[in-house]
C-alpha cells in the first residue's frame, strides 16, 4: 500500500485508461464494469499487460443501427459465409441486410403471419424461416423466391434449424411436436411428439445423429435423428424453464439460457452442469444466447433490462454489456469469422445493432 | 456422436430390415462415411441415396449397357462405375451441375467385368475385363499408363497359357493387387512395380469368385466355385528390392505357397453357392449372401468366436444378389432380384427411462453404499463455495476430434469402431482400427513413408475428407419420380 502512494499522485484524475488491476489493488474484479456509451469511434484501451494477469476483454462499439422493422424483431441470423444478415419478426417478412455496410438488401414476402425464426443452410444459398402461419419456406435468397413450402406442423412453427449438410432441416411448433423434414424434396421425414408445451428451441448437432430440443414444460430433451427415439431429458429446476438450446461448436456440450434468469452449460453425457452464467434478467420472454469463439471465447446473450451481456466462458464474469437498445433484446447472433455480434430488439425499439470489436484476435 | 447415449449393451451385427428402397438396382454399395448408397440400375444409369434423408439425390447416366461394378473413392468423391459396353466412367459428386457429367473416361476393348479404384489415389484404377485380363490405369500425368497384369512376364519365362483372372482388388492399403483366377490360384502383384509377388494356390477350389478383405488388411475371404468361403490370414509380404538390385536383372523370386484358410463357410444342408460377402467394419463378423433362389437368406458368422454361425437372415421373399456391410455401423445393405435395397440394422429398443431427466437404466439392482458424510447438514456457504469452484475447470467448446482420433485417445477398446466425424485415410501406416488380429496392422515404421505409399500419394486426386462438399439440390415441384 504505502510503495504505491507515490504513484497514484501522477494517475488520480483518469480511472479509465488502465484497467491493468496489478498496479492498483483497489479494483476489484468482479466489479461490474461502468456502462459504455457507444462512442462515435472505439476509445483504444490500454492492452493487458502480462499473460498471467486479467484475462482479455472484449472491446464491442456500435458500428450500425439498421432500421426498418415496423413490427418487434424476433431473431437475427449471420449467413454462414459472414456476408449476409437474415432479420424476421412480427412483420411477416424476412429482411436481408448487409453486415458490412449496415444497408438494407431486401424483403422475401410470402407468409401471411408473423415470424419467429430463421435459419441458413450451409452454402449461404437458401434460408428457411419458421411462421405462425404453420408454414416453414425454404427460399433463395439471391432471388427472393420461395423454394419450398413445408406444410405439416398443427400450430405456430416457433424455432427451426439446418444441420450442417443442409439436407436436413429441424423445426418445433407451439403443439409439442418437432418435425425433420427432407429439404431437398420439402418434405416431413420424421415427426416426434416431443413435449407437452411449446417447443422453443431445436438444433442439430455436427454431425446431424443428434437433435436438442427444449420447451416451456422445462425439460431439454436429446433424440437421435435416425430413428427419432429420445436419448436423454435434462430436467431443469422447477422454477427454471429453459427456453433456448443449442450444442457447442464441438458438440460435445450444451447452452441452455432459462427464466430464471441463468445460462447454464451442461455436459450433456454425464448430466452435469459445468458453468452457471447470471447477471443479466430473464424471466419472461424466450432470449437466444450464442458462443463467441471468434475471438475470446464467450457466450453472449440478450436481456431484459435493455442490455446485451458478455460473459467470458471459462471465469463466468460478464466482461462487457453493450448498451444502446431501448428495449429488451431478445435476439443475438455472432458472425462467423469476425468479432461481430447483432442484436435485435422488440415492440418500443424496432432496431437491430451490428456491434463490431475491432481488435485482432489472440494469438494464442 | 450419439453411440455415447445408446445402450452399449447391443449386438454388433443387424438383426432386421429397417427400411427398404424400391430403386430397381443391380446391386448397390455404401460410400466410405456410409451416408450414401450407390446403386447401379439396369440398362446403364446408376443412382446415389441420402441415407439421412432416404431419398435418391443424383442420378448418373453414361453407359448404354448395364453397369456390372461401383466403387467409390476414399472421402466419397469420386464414383467409378465400369459397364458391359466397354467403358469405364469416373464421375465427380462435388461438381456442381446436374445432371452430373463425367469426370473421366476409359475405354477398353472387351467388356468390363469390375474396376475399383486404388484406396489412396482415385487417379489409379484397377480394371478386369470379361476375357480374364486385369490392368493398372493410372491416370495421372506423370505416370500415364495402362499395364497389364500377366503373371508370366513377371516370372521372366515364356508365356505358358496363364488362366484368365476372374476376379481383382486392392487390398485396403493400395500396396498390392490380389487377382483370383479360374485356376483357384491367388496371385499378388505389387501395385508400384506390377509385378508378380505371391502366388497361392488354394486347394480345393474352383475358379475364384470373389475377394473381399477386413479393412486392416490383414484377413481375406475368398469365394469359390466349389461354393466354399475360405477365409486366410495373410502373410507378409517383403518389401520389393530397390532399383539397385533389379538393375542386375535378377527378377525378385516371388513367394510360392499355398495357403490354408483358417475358417471355411458353406452351407452344409443345401450347398448353395454365395453370390456376395462382406466384414464387418471391425473384422468380427462375416456376411454371407446366399444364392438361394427361393428366399433372401444372409448368414453371419462370428469371426471372433471361431466362425460359428451366429445368425441367419431372412429378408423376405425376392432372392438375394448383392450385399454390403456399412463402413462403421452394424448396418447392412442388401439387394434383391426386384431391384429393392433392404437397409438392415440392429434395432435399439426405446429406452423410456429417457424421457424422465435423471434416471438411468442399469442391469442389476445395485446396492447402494451411502458415504459417512451423506446426511450431514452441510453450511449452505460451503456448498456454495464448492459449486463455484467445480465451475472453475476450463471447458473446451470448439476443439473438434474425429471419429477416428478420438477411437484412440478415448481408449475405449472394442467398443470404439471407427464411427462418427471424418473419416481420416489410412494413409502411412498407423492403422486407428480396432481389429481382431492387431498383428501387422501397423505398416512399415510408423512414421516412416514408405515407398509404396509415397508413389501412390503423388499427385493427389483432391477427395480430401472436408474438401468439398455435395451440393443439396433442391428439387422442383414437377421432378418427382415416384
Amino acid at each position: 500500500m504505502d510503495p504505491l502512494a507515490g504513484m497514484d499522485d501522477s494517475s488520480t484524475d483518469d480511472e479509465t485508461t488502465s484497467q491493468t488491476t496489478e498496479d492498483d489493488p483497489q479494483v476489484p474484479e468482479n466489479q461490474p464494469p461502468q456502462p459504455q456509451a457507444p462512442p462515435p469511434g472505439p476509445v483504444p484501451q490500454a492492452p493487458p499487460t502480462a499473460a498471467i494477469g486479467p484475462r482479455e476483454r472484449p472491446h464491442y462499439s456500435l458500428r450500425h443501427t439498421l432500421r426498418g422493422h415496423t413490427q418487434s424483431i424476433s431473431a437475427v441470423k449471420f449467413s454462414p459465409d459472414g456476408k449476409l444478415l437474415a432479420s424476421c419478426g412480427a412483420e411477416t417478412v424476412v429482411k436481408i441486410w448487409s453486415p458490412e455496410t449496415g444497408e438494407f438488401l431486401r424483403n422475401l414476402i410470402g407468409h401471411t403471419q408473423g415470424l419467429s425464426d430463421i435459419s441458413w443452410s450451409s452454402d449461404s444459398v437458401y434460408l428457411a424461416s419458421a411462421s405462425d402461419d404453420t408454414t416453414i419456406r425454404i427460399w433463395n435468397v439471391e432471388t427472393g423466391l420461395t423454394h419450398k413450402l413445408l406444410k405439416g406442423h398443427t400450430k405456430w412453427v416457433f424455432c427451426l434449424n439446418y444441420n450442417t449438410a443442409s439436407n436436413l432441416l429441424v423445426s418445433g411448433g407451439c403443439d409439442g411436436d418437432v418435425r425433420i423434414w427432407n429439404t431437398a424434396r420439402g418434405k416431413c421425414m420424421k415427426t416426434l411428439h416431443a413435449h407437452m408445451d411449446y417447443v422453443t428451441a431445436v438444433h442439430f448437432n455436427r454431425d446431424a445423429t443428434l437433435i436438442v430440443s427444449c420447451a416451456l414444460d422445462g425439460l431439454i430433451r436429446i433424440w437421435n435423428t435416425s430413428d427419432g427415439q429420445c436419448l436423454k431429458t435434462l430436467a431443469e429446476g422447477h422454477d427454471a424453464i429453459c427456453q433456448h438450446v443449442q450444442f457447442s461448436p464441438n458438440s460435445k456440450y450444451i447452452l441452455s439460457t432459462a427464466h430464471d434468469s441463468t445460462i447454464r452449460l451442461w455436459d450433456y453425457q454425464t448430466t452435469r452442469c459445468l458453468k452457471i452464467y447470471k447477471g443479466h434478467v430473464n424471466a419472461k420472454y424466450c432470449i437466444s444466447a450464442c458462443f463467441s469463439v471468434t475471438g475470446g471465447k464467450w457466450i453472449v446473450a440478450g436481456s431484459e433490462d435493455h442490455k446485451t451481456y458478455i460473459w467470458d466462458l471459462q471465469t463466468r464474469e460478464i466482461v462487457q454489456v453493450l448498451e444502446g437498445h431501448t428495449d429488451i433484446v431478445v435476439a443475438v447472433a455472432t458472425h462467423p469469422t469476425q468479432n461481430m455480434i447483432a442484436t435485435g430488439s422488440i415492440d418500443s425499439d424496432l432496431a437491430i445493432r451490428i456491434w463490431v470489436d475491432p481488435r485482432p484476435r489472440p494469438s494464442a | 456422436m450419439n453411440e455415447s447415449l445408446i445402450n452399449p449393451f447391443t449386438l454388433s451385427h443387424p438383426t432386421a430390415v429397417q427400411t427398404s428402397f424400391f430403386a430397381g438396382a443391380l446391386f448397390a454399395r455404401f460410400d466410405a462415411t456410409g451416408r450414401f448408397i450407390a446403386a447401379a440400375r439396369l440398362n446403364g444409369p446408376a443412382e446415389i441415396w441420402d441415407l439421412e434423408t432416404r431419398a435418391p439425390i443424383r442420378w448418373l447416366d453414361g453407359h448404354v449397357k448395364s453397369i456390372t461394378s461401383i466403387d467409390w473413392s476414399r472421402n466419397s468423391r469420386y464414383l467409378l462405375t465400369s459397364s458391359k459396353d466397354w467403358n469405364v466412367l469416373v464421375w465427380d459428386l462435388a461438381s456442381t451441375c446436374d445432371p452430373p457429367q463425367r469426370h473421366n473416361s476409359i475405354r477398353f476393348d472387351a467388356p468390363v467385368v469390375s474396376s475399383s479404384f486404388h484406396p489412396n489415389n482415385s487417379q489409379i484404377i484397377l480394371v478386369l475385363l470379361a476375357t480374364g485380363e486385369a490392368y493398372v490405369c493410372d491416370l495421372r500425368k506423370q505416370h500415364k499408363s495402362r499395364v497389364e497384369l500377366d503373371e508370366d512376364e513377371s516370372n521372366g519365362q515364356g508365356p505358358c497359357g496363364s488362366s484368365p483372372i476372374t476376379t481383382a482388388r486392392f487390398d485396403p492399403t493400395g500396396k498390392n493387387i490380389f487377382v483370383g483366377t479360374a485356376a483357384g490360384y491367388l496371385l499378388v502383384f505389387n501395385t508400384r512395380t506390377k509385378t508378380m509377388i505371391a502366388r497361392h494356390k488354394i486347394s480345393g477350389a474352383g475358379a475364384m469368385k470373389g475377394l473381399e478383405f477386413t479393412k486392416s488388411g490383414r484377413r481375406l475371404v475368398t469365394n469359390s466355385s466349389d461354393r466354399t468361403l475360405r477365409q486366410f490370414i495373410l502373410p507378409t509380404y517383403s518389401p520389393l528390392p530397390t532399383d539397385a538390385e533389379l538393375q542386375h536383372h535378377t527378377y525378385p523370386p516371388f513367394l510360392d505357397v499355398e495357403l490354408e484358410p483358417t475358417h471355411r463357410f458353406n452351407d452344409p444342408i443345401n450347398k448353395t453357392a454365395w453370390h456376395a460377402m462382406s466384414y464387418s467394419p471391425d473384422g468380427d463378423w462375416l456376411a454371407g449372401g446366399s444364392a438361394d433362389p427361393s428366399g433372401h437368406k444372409i448368414y453371419i458368422w462370428d469371426i471372433s468366436n471361431d466362425g460359428q454361425l451366429a445368425s441367419a437372415l431372412d429378408g423376405g421373399r425376392e432372392p438375394l444378389v448383392y450385399l454390403h456391410w456399412h463402413p462403421a455401423k452394424s448396418s447392412l445393405a442388401s439387394t434383391t432380384n426386384q431391384g429393392s435395397i433392404l437397409i438392415w440394422h440392429h434395432p435399439n429398443p426405446e429406452r423410456w427411462g429417457a424421457f424422465a431427466g435423471g434416471f438411468e437404466e442399469v442391469d442389476e439392482n445395485v446396492q447402494y453404499e451411502e458415504r459417512e458424510d451423506e446426511f450431514d447438514i452441510e453450511d449452505e456457504a460451503v456448498l456454495h463455495e464448492r459449486k463455484m469452484k467445480a465451475e472453475e475447470e476450463e471447458v473446451d467448446i470448439d476443439t473438434v476430434v474425429t471419429g477416428a482420433e478420438a477411437a484412440v485417445l478415448g481408449g475405449k477398446g472394442a467398443q470404439s469402431d471407427n464411427k462418427g466425424g471424418a473419416t481420416t485415410p489410412v494413409g502411412n501406416g498407423i492403422s486407428h482400427f480396432m481389429d481382431t488380429d492387431k498383428l501387422g496392422s501397423v505398416g512399415l515404421g510408423d512414421d516412416l513413408i514408405d515407398v509404396e505409399t509415397a508413389w501412390a500419394e503423388e499427385d493427389p486426386d483432391g477427395d480430401t475428407p472436408g474438401g468439398w462438399k455435395m451440393k443439396v439440390i433442391m428439387e422442383d415441384e414437377a421432378a418427382d419420380y415416384y
